[in-house]
This record gives structure tokens, sequence and C-alpha cells, in this order.
């Protein structure tokens, strides 16, 4: 890592261990809950966070402050604060690897934003594949417990947190919140449609705040170094804090790494990634997970925020850039994430639950030499009715495809004119 | 108010009327699959897209779950909502057979509907289809998940709206399966509904599979008359064969749904035993004959004894134009009743209900639904009237409490408070709660129960009695009444709801002169040697009435016995002359609900027998005859009135519109109402002028000192008590193994246990039958079911209590010697 690239969420990780409660107050852990125990209010916490420009880290960018200021005043308790643990996106793994270096962090995070919205019941809500993290999170919630930072009454203060975990039954629409509300409480984990939104109306009726494990993490960081800090901390105006970006693909060192927000894309793959394999040059990426467009080489200096991504027309998603170089084959890149949606449909409205396979079935004649030039306009139609789906998951779906269909057409047009794929 | 403009319309609607049901009332069926209006929207099938153009929300955006709003200018008819509906189509087609021609569905199907006039002609998938296995769900549901197009119906309704959990939602994506865990019989007794609201071939209607198609059926709206509920049902007829019955929508009485015992209670009308020729003497004869031996006889016992020597007995599932003939019958010519009631505390029971019937405050069983709290007293609804059942529980949805005063372990797709209580109990109580009281009469303080039940109604704005009268005293439907009004002057605006014995009860106690009129009263006079002749309609006495062989001796001292029926109950076999009547489906009719709701049946077809029965399986089946085979049966009021006319030469025949203006003209509570054109949700009727209620008089077995021992209690199962329903054996499946309920209480001291079959030492025999133990049943009373299995007719007429020493447990030596 370069030495003047700011570090916060893994600054002081471990190599090959987790840090323990006392290696976390060492470097100043807990200090931001007791300092908002000690006299600052719910309003206070949230302002802080408006200043400090705090988006949400799970994909949908949503301010953090703006989600805890919706819970209203006089809402009724208990209210809950769920820490999305459920980190199903193809490609990302940065909570894990969070969760593995400093998960006190994100416990004081639960602590601080359930503070502000006076939530005294907290969930981790984690996917079953995280058996490890989960045991490592119930028994750090003990210590922390016991250590009177979690629990009634916490540092004397008149705020108390039962924080608990919960593993899911894994799919990844559990990782939609209103489908991990279904699933939280024994339902099945269909989306639902708001209104009311889970902070009006929430876990059996309650006023419930999601936020995603690593926005949960900076809140310490902000309560303690200010927001001015935290802004300072991008390298774009737009953006704000650092960024765990987690790169897999055609890059000689795969990983999850830190770096502040608006880093550009070239140097991430160049410098932090070490750079292509010899004899591999950059074709396109996924700039932020399986249900982002595939990112064009024209865009390769763009800056890693979520405006600048947004101006191009694509998502920052979770910052789980996949790289592809030029002997990979999209429209097969395609197939296999048109595969994982259509498997991972929850089955609830029909664009998603039939247009899915319809489109993979095209997709997947059009790989393996079967295409017609109609097939094309049909996906486009398709791909675009599947915005008019229940929930997000669909029309995520078919950012890759759509993103295919206009960045890369003559590739698609290939397969069907060569009646065969291209790279094979 | 808001405004909105759909395809040019402009349209003024609630506020929160959702846009589909906006254009609904313009009469613009947007297509839809999920919406339902008894279950909502929940935005699943994506076909009811329209695109708004101005407003608050823009784009093609699903109409089922957009509110109008002012200001909302909605294009149905747009290019692009039309592009999209028209791919919903095209992937719900995706994985469906390409078969209508062998689906049962053909003809009333949804998808079928929607796909062609959607346009979705040509298949353009060519992928393989997803298959799945189907279940076997038992004798009234048939399962072919492959033709599921994933709208949910199914699952919100079977778990949500009736409460039951055994069919539900698995799998995911475009795996996901609507069945039960295992295959077996659905538990719910209101799983025929899935064949109505399944809008493609999922859940088809088995015992009616490949009848026909719908455009076969000669299909009219009827009642259901297996309860009092008269639930809205329409009727198809296929082949001189009634083949397929479904729920029709009435906002007033059944909302959408219907139970299994009425949809499948009709096989009684083409059942094998039906009798469909007159007799004399047990002899087939010509009908003329047959009446003119009727009056001949008749006329004999009149000259030799007097009118009142000839007795007249129908019942309570006659028509009201059947009851109001034989009402006709009497009074002309001096006859005695007619009778309606088996019992005479039956009789008292139901009048007395009636007459708590005022305007101001019976509800309808739609109207239940808008309770916020709901005291249940001696009615058990899922067994007694089920769909009452899902009434309460559509209030529970809303928030309503439930609390039930019953001796039976009442079960209910509902969370709800039970106390188990016997009736002398529940009389006690709902007199102190009528009273206003802390107390019982005796001056012991009340159950806690019974308190919380007293602050909740009074902490309620819109409280429900719903109150039974079949295992209860006259006194509690009173009580009830007097609750009601008491709660009244306490500026709410409480509901009360009786249940009452048969279709039409509440018809037969406003024909009815006294609460003497009774079989009960009837067979004293016979025994008494007064009544010489009996005329009996419509009625089965030896399946109803529970002292079976006073009955059959009084019977046998006639000197003549006329029976009128459609089925072939015992009475017809010992009839002197037998004249075979038609069923609701050929005759139509008018019956009287328990909230004293009006309403007619139309005739679905002519009757006669069926085809499949004159064919006997030829191919064609054909019979060359000049008249409808089998089709001999006549409406009871027809042949009554014949009689009439052949006893009183002053009578011109009795036709249905005879009939009726004679009801209108002689019964007040009748006048002045269109008998002949109905609306379709009926008419509600005051009779709080006609009736009086029964206060202060007294059921004579009222009066009975409660012996030392167990009382006996008849009680109603949803499944095989009901007279009409128990012939249908596809319901046989389905029912339950009737047992005796005793409370866990009680048994200790008799030295029984669960499972035990016992033997019961009655009036007039031995009845074997296996016991049921609960903790959930009052102590000190057994409840016996009467059911068609069971011999329950020795049980004897008024209070009974068994002692200790009547109840044997039967075991083998070897297992007494283990316990």
């Amino acid at each position: 890592m370069t030495a003047d690239i700011p570090q916060v969420l893994f600054r002081h990780r471990k190599p090959h261990r987790i840090t323990t409660l006392a290696e976390y107050r060492e470097h100043g852990g807990y200090e931001a809950l007791s300092k908002v125990l000690g006299g600052l209010k719910g309003g206070d916490v949230q302002q802080l966070l408006e200043d400090a420009s705090l988006l949400g880290r799970g994909g949908a960018a949503f301010p953090m402050w703006r989600k805890l200021a919706t819970v209203a005043e006089d809402a009724p308790f208990p209210r809950y604060i769920i820490c999305n643990a459920d980190e199903m996106e193809p490609g990302t793994f940065k909570d894990r690897v969070l969760l593995h270096a400093e998960p006190h962090m994100v416990i004081e995070g639960i602590a601080i934003a359930g503070f502000a919205a006076r939530a005294e019941k907290g969930i981790i809500f984690i996917r079953p594949e995280y058996e490890n993290a989960a045991r490592i999170l119930e028994r750090e919630i003990e210590n922390a417990r016991a250590a009177g930072f979690l629990g009634p009454r916490i540092l004397g203060s008149d705020y108390s947190m039962e924080l608990v975990v919960h593993r899911s039954a894994g799919r990844y629409i559990c990782g939609e919140v209103t489908a991990q509300m279904n699933a939280l409480m024994g339902k099945r984990p269909n989306p639902l449609q708001p209104p009311p939104y889970p902070t009006d109306k929430g876990l059996w009726g309650k006023p419930t705040v999601f936020q995603n494990v690593e926005t949960l993490a900076c809140v310490p960081h902000i309560v303690r170094n200010g927001a001015d800090w935290f802004r300072n901390l991008s390298r774009t105006e737009t953006g704000a804090g650092t960024k765990l970006f987690c790169i897999s693909g055609r890059v000689n060192r795969p990983g999850c790494v830190e770096l502040p927000m608006g880093t550009p894309l070239s140097e991430l793959i160049e410098v932090h990634a070490g750079g292509m394999p010899e004899g591999s040059t950059f074709k396109a990426c996924l700039p932020g997970g399986a249900s982002t467009g595939f990112l064009p080489k024209k865009h390769y200096d763009i800056e890693l925020d979520f405006d600048a991504l947004k101006k191009a027309g694509n998502r920052l998603g979770t910052a789980a850039v996949m790289v592809f170089d030029q002997n990979t084959c999209l429209v097969a890149a395609t197939v296999n994430l048109m595969t994982f949606f259509a498997r991972e449909s929850c089955g609830w409205c029909t664009p998603c639950r039939e247009g899915l396979p319809y489109i993979l079935d095209l997709l997947t004649r059009i790989e393996s030499g079967e295409g017609r030039p109609e097939h094309v306009p049909m996906l486009e139609r398709m791909a675009k009715h599947l915005w008019s789906a229940y929930c997000a998951f669909a029309p995520g779906a078919v950012s890759p495809l759509q993103s295919l269909l206009t960045d890369f057409r003559g590739e698609v047009m290939q397969h069907i004119e060569e009646k065969k794929c291209p790279f094979k | 108010m808001p405004t909105i403009i759909i395809d040019t319309l402009e349209i003024e609607v609630p506020e929160g009327t959702r846009v589909i049901e906006a254009a609904e009332r313009l009469g613009i069926m947007i297509p839809r699959f999920c919406y339902h209006p008894a279950l909502g929207s929940v935005g699943a099938c994506r076909v009811c897209g329209v695109k708004f153009l101005e407003g608050p929300v823009k784009g093609v955006q699903m109409s089922c779950m957009i509110a109008a709003k002012d200001g909302m200018v909605v294009s149905t008819t747009d290019e692009e909502a039309m592009d999209f509906r028209k791919h919903v189509v095209e992937w719900l087609m995706v994985n469906h057979p390409h078969d209508c021609p062998v689906c049962d569905e053909g003809g009333q199907c949804l998808l079928q509907d929607l796909t062609i006039s959607g346009g979705h002609g040509i298949r353009r998938y060519e992928g393989l289809k997803r298959t799945h296995l189907d279940q076997d769900l038992g004798p009234l549901l048939h399962h072919e998940m492959n033709r599921c197009i994933h709208c949910y119906r199914c699952a919100r309704y079977y778990k949500d709206f009736t409460g039951y959990l055994d069919l539900g939602v698995l799998g995911s994506a475009n795996r996901t399966y609507f069945g039960r865990f295992s295959g077996g019989i659905l538990e719910s007794p209101f799983s025929g509904n899935l064949a109505d609201i399944c809008p493609t071939g999922v859940f088809t209607d088995r015992p009616s599979r490949f009848k026909g198609r719908k455009w076969d059926y000669e299909r009219r709206p009827s009642l259901c008359i297996h309860c009092s509920l008269g639930c809205h049902t329409h009727v198809s007829a296929r082949y001189r064969e009634i083949v397929r019955q479904e729920a029709r929508p009435s906002e007033a009485v059944n909302g959408h749904f219907i139970c299994d015992r009425g949809r499948y209670g009709f096989y009684y009308s083409d059942h094998d035993t039906r009798p469909r020729e007159a007799t004399l003497a047990g002899k087939p004869v010509g009908w003329t004959r047959a009446v003119a031996s009727t009056t001949e006889k008749i006329t004999e016992i009149v000259r030799q004894y007097s009118p009142a020597a000839v007795a007249v007995v129908a019942s309570t599932r006659c028509s009201l134009e059947t009851q109001a003939a034989t009402k006709r019958l009497c009074i002309d010519r001096g006859f005695t009743g007619p009778a309606f009631f088996i019992s005479t505390g039956q009789g008292m029971r139901t009048r007395t209900a009636v007459a708590g019937c005022t305007p101001d405050l019976a509800v309808s069983l739609g109207e239940i639904g808008t309770a916020d709290f709901i005291l249940v007293a001696g009615a058990d609804p899922v067994n007694e009237a089920p769909m009452l059942a899902l009434a309460i529980r559509q209030a529970v949805r809303n928030g309503a409490e439930v609390a039930v005063m019953d001796p039976r372990p009442v079960a209910m797709p509902l969370a709800f408070d039970h106390l188990p209580a016997s009736p002398d109990d529940i009389d006690k109580y709902l007199e102190a709660l009528a009273g206003g009281n802390g107390e019982d009469k005796a001056g012991a303080p009340l159950p806690v129960f019974v308190r919380s039940v007293s602050e909740k109604l009074a902490a309620s704005r819109r409280p429900v009695i719903v109150c039974g009268t079949d295992m209860v005293s006259a006194r509690i439907p009173e009580a009830a009444s007097r609750l009601a009004a008491r709660l009244k002057t306490q500026s709410r605006r409480p509901g009360l709801f009786f249940l009452m014995p048969g279709p039409n009860a509440f018809g037969a106690a406003l024909l009815s002169e006294s609460p003497n009129d009774s079989l009960e009263a009837v067979i004293e006079k016979i025994e008494a040697g007064t009544v010489r002749a009996l005329v009996l309609v419509e009625a089965a006495p030896h399946r109803e009435s529970p002292d079976r062989i006073r009955l059959e001796q009084a019977l046998s001292k006639l000197d003549f016995l006329v029976v009128l029926d459609y089925i072939d109950s015992e009475a017809v076999g010992s009839a002197d002359v037998f004249l075979p009547t038609t069923t609701i489906y050929e005759s139509g009719g008018l019956f009287v609900n328990q909230e004293g709701r009006l309403q007619g049946a139309h005739p679905v077809h002519r009757g006669g027998l069926s085809i499949h029965r004159t064919g006997k399986g030829s191919h064609p089946p054909r019979r060359y005859d000049a008249g409808l085979p089998g089709a001999t049966p006549r409406p009871a009021w027809e042949a009554l009135g014949e009689l009439g006319a052949d006893l009183s030469r002053t009578w011109e025949g009795m036709d249905r519109e005879a009939v009726l203006e004679w009801l209108s003209k002689k019964i007040s509570a009748f006048s002045n109402l269109p008998l002949e054109d109905l609306p379709e949700d009926g008419i509600r009727l005051d009779v709080s002028s006609t009736i009086a209620p029964a206060a202060g008089a007294t059921d004579k077995t009222e009066n009975e000192e409660a012996e030392s021992g167990i009382e006996l209690l008849l009680s109603d199962l949803t499944f095989g008590t009901e007279t009409l329903s128990s012939l249908s054996e596809c319901l046989h499946a389905v029912e339950k193994p009737p047992c005796m309920v005793l409370s866990i209480g009680d048994v200790k001291h008799l030295g029984l246990k669960e499972g035990d079959r016992i033997t019961v030492q009655l009036k007039n025999g031995t009845l074997e039958v296996n016991l049921r133990i609960t903790e959930r049943a009052a102590r000190g009373v057994c409840i016996l079911p009467r059911h068609r299995l069971l011999p329950w007719q020795c049980v004897g007429t008024g209070r009974v209590w068994v002692k200790k020493e009547q109840i044997k447990a039967q075991r083998h030596k070897g297992t007494e010697a283990q316990s």
C-alpha cells in the first residue's frame, strides 16, 4: 500500500487475525460512542452525518442521515437498527474483510446509529456463508456487552442496545432491505413496495433502519474526527470519505483495498491491483458488482465515486470492480451473470421471474452460435420492460445486458453473423 | 375525492381508490391476474401496467398499486403500456402448457382470455418449459402446477384470507411452487374457492372435472341452503345434472367465497336414491292418481274426525313458497300446523332470535368484518355456519378482538379467547352482561373472562354479538338482544347476528303461529290420537329428530302419511302416498337467511333424470321418449296447491305467483315487497312489528332440574351432520371421524382416556363412539355430533343427562391391565 493513501477502516487491520476489543480501544475505539452518549442528541449525530455526506455503501448510495431523519420523533417503540451483512453481490467481499479486521468498529457504528434513531434493538443480518464472521461477531458482541458498550444503559447513559446476529437462509434477494425485513419476520423474502418505508413501518410495524456494514463502520470515525475531515478524505468534490474497493478479474493482485473516494479506475487497476497480466489489455469492467453495467474503455480514467459513475450512466454500486481483458467474451460473461440473476429472482413478479430466464435463453443461443438478428431487438425491449418489475432487482440484473447491447453491440452481432463465439 | 382521467374519460372516485378500480367503474377492464377485490393489490403479475401521462407518477406503472390522485391522466391503450402487457403475457406463457383443449379451465380461464385478447398468438420462446410434479390435494381440488402463472392468489387467499397454513409458496425464482409440503387432503373447509380464484387451471374443481365447458352449462344464480347464512352461488347444470357450484359475489352476505359444504352440497339433487316417481302404498303410480288418493283419504279423515286431525309438518329447508303453501293449506282447511321446527325448543329459540333481528341491530355477514369486538355466545362458527368464521377472521385482520363462550372446543382460523362454558353458564353470564351486572343472579362474582368481555364491550365502538340457537336455551338469544340494545343506549353501534337452524328458519318463524308448532308437538297429538293424518313436506324427521323410536311409533299410529320430498328420507319408505318434489335447482325459490334477508334462487335447469343415468353408458346416450325422463317431481308448493284445489273448490291451483300473492296479502312482513323481482342482494325484512319477542315464554324442557351426571349436548360439524350435504359422496372423504367430546376435567372420575371406543347407554339404545378428550371443552357436558355415521337419534328429547355408569370404555382385557 502506498504510504500517502489515508487508511481509516483498514488502518489497524492485523494480518491474519482480527483486532481484539483491547486493541480497538487502544487506538480510540468506543471513544465516539462515549462522546455521543456523553451529551450529544440523536439530531446532532444526524447533522454530523449530513455534513459528512456519508452515503450508503451497500450499493444504493442513499444518504445515511436522511434515513435516520425519516424516523419520526414520536414514532413507536421498539425501533430496530439492522446491520446488513448479507453481502451477496457477485464480486463483493469488502464487508467480510472488514468484519474479519475490526468487528468492533461495526458494533460501535451500530450503537451510534441506533442511538441516533433511538433504536434499542439491533440485528446483524449475515449471509450463511459468513459463518466465521457470524461467530466472531457473536463473540465480540459478548465482549462489548461485558465491557458496557452494549446491553442495558450503555456507559451509564439511558440508552440501551440489544444486538443479535441473525443468519440468513441464503438468497441474493435477502440483501434487499424490504425482503430482508420479511426474512427477519420469518416470512418469504419477497420485497415490499414502499410506502410504507421501513423507517416508518418496518419490522413488526415498527421503525427500522437498515445500513450496510461499511457505512456503519464509517460512523465512529466521523464522530471522532469530524465531518470536514471525512469529506476531505475524498479526492473528488462530490465524494466523501474512503471506500473499500474489491478488485477481481484480469488483474495481477485481486483483493480488497481502502482508497479515497474518487480514485481513478486506471490508478486502481495499475497501482493498487498490480496492473493487468502480461498481454492483457483493458476491455471493460463492472464497476460496482454484477448489477451494474459494463464500463467500456472510454471511461478507463473515470474517478470512482457515486456521482461520476452516475454521470457516465452507470453506478458505483458496491465498488466491486471486475476487470475484463480483450480475450474475454462479454456475451459469455453476461450469460454467466444472467444465470445468477435468473436463479436468484425471488419469483414474486412476472418480468423478473419469467423475463430473466427468457433473456438467458436468448443470450445462451447467441453465445452458442444459434442467435438470429431478431433476437437483439427482442433482448432490448425485454431489458427495457424489466425496469417495470416490482423491485430494483430486475433493473440491476439487466444493467450488464443493456450496456452489452449498447457498448458492445458489435461483439453481439459478430456472434450472430459468425454463428459462433468469436472468442472460442 | 380525487378526479382522474382514464382514456379521456373523467371520473371522481373515493380517496384511496386504485386506478384499476377507477377504470372498472368506467367500464374499462384493465387486465389483471394477481389483483382480486377480496385479496387486494400486490403488484406481482404486472399485467395491469398502464401509462401515466400526467400527475404525480409518470410512465408505465401498475394500475393496481397506485391510488387515484387529482390530476392523473392515464392511458390504457398507450403503445408502450400495450407492448409491456403483451410481454407480460408472453412471459407468462413461456412455461404454461399449450394444451387448452385438455385443460378443464379452458373456456373460463383468465389466462386464456388475456393471451387471446393480448394478441400473443405465436410462441417465440424456443427453450424448454419448466415442469413440476403435481400433488394429490384430496377429492375436491385437482392440482396441475405446470399451468401456474404465479399470481399468488391461492396462497394469499388460503393463508392470509382464510388463515389455514397447509398450502403455501415453496421454492423461488421460476421454480416457485404453490402447494403443500407434501400431498394430502387440504385442511381448510374453504378450499374449493381455490378453483374460483385461480386465474388458470392449477386448481380446478375435481368432482366436476371434464363434465363440460362453461358454455355448455346452464348456469344461473342460486343460493346455498346448507346452513342459515344464505350464501350466494352460481349453479351449473349439464345434461340434466347439476355439475358445479361456485361462489357468487355478494357484498352483503358472503363476499367472494363460499365454504366447501355449500359448494359441494348439491349432490343430493341427482343422488342415486332420489325418489322421482309418485307412489301409492310403496308402488309407483301416476301423479294424478297419487294426488287423488291423497285428497280422498284426507277428506275421509276430516269427515270422520275433524280437519285438525290432519297435521302438516314442513321444515326449515323448504322454500318460502312451500312454507307459505303449507300455511295457506292449514289456514284454509283448518289443519293442524304447519310445523316447521323439530322441537318446541328449537321453534322458541328461533322465534326469539327473529324477534331480536330489529333493523337497527341486525348486521349482515359482510358487516361483521367492520366489528372491533366480537362476542360469540353458544355458537361454533366453522362447524355451524362456516362462512361466519371467515367473516370474523376479516374483522380480526382489521384489528378486532374475539371472545367465545361455548361448551365445545371451538376452533377457528384466527386468534380468540375461549371460555369453555356450559349452556347454563353462558345463560348466566350473558344475563349478567345484558344487565350490566358485576355478578350473576345468585350473587357470585363473574369469572375474569366475563369481566374482561364486559370491559372490552365497554371499550369498543362497533361490538357485534354472535349468538347461536342450537344448544342454548331461548333465554340466550333474548339476553343477547338485550345486551345489544343496552350497548346501543351507550352510544355504540352494536350489531347482533344470530345463527338459525336451517336456510329458511327465519321464514318458518314468521309463518309459525306459536312456538308449539313443532314436530314434537304434532307427535304428542298423534300419540294422543287427535292427529290421524300427517302431510310431511320436505322434512326428514328420522334423520333430524333426537327420538327416533318415539317418532316411528307415532308414525305407525297414523291412519295416513303423505310425504313430499326430493331426498330418500326414511319417511318416504313408510309413506302411504309419496309425491316427489323438485330441488332448489329445478324450481328456484325464496329463502330468508338468519339476518332476515329475503333472497331468491333462480331455477337452473328443468330437472329430470340425468343423461348419464338414462344413457347407461351408451354412446351417444339416447332414449326416445316424448317427455323428459324422471321429470315427475313438481315444486312442493305446486303439489300442495293441487291438494288444496282438490280439497277446496275455492282454490284455483297454486302456482308460484298465486302463493306469493297470498303471502304478501296475508303475512304483514311480506306486504309491499317486490317478491317476483328481488334485488341481487335481497331485501332485509323488517319484522319488528310482526313477531313478538318470546320473552317470558319458556320451553318446558328448560325448567327441568339439572340432574346429576353429565349433560349430553348435540352439535353440528362442518361436514357429515347437515342432511342434504351429507349425501355428497365427495365430502365423505373430508369429514373428520365423528367422536364424542369430553372435558379432561370430567374423564378422570369416569376412568376414560383419549381415543377410547366407548359405549353410551341412552334412553333408546346404546351408542358406540370414539372419545376425544380436550381441555378446551366445558366441564359437565359431553358433546355428540349429529353425524350421519352415528345412530345419535337414540338420545331422546329434552335435556339429557348421562351418568357415570352409562358410559363404558370398550377395552380388550390386555390393554385394561396395562392402563
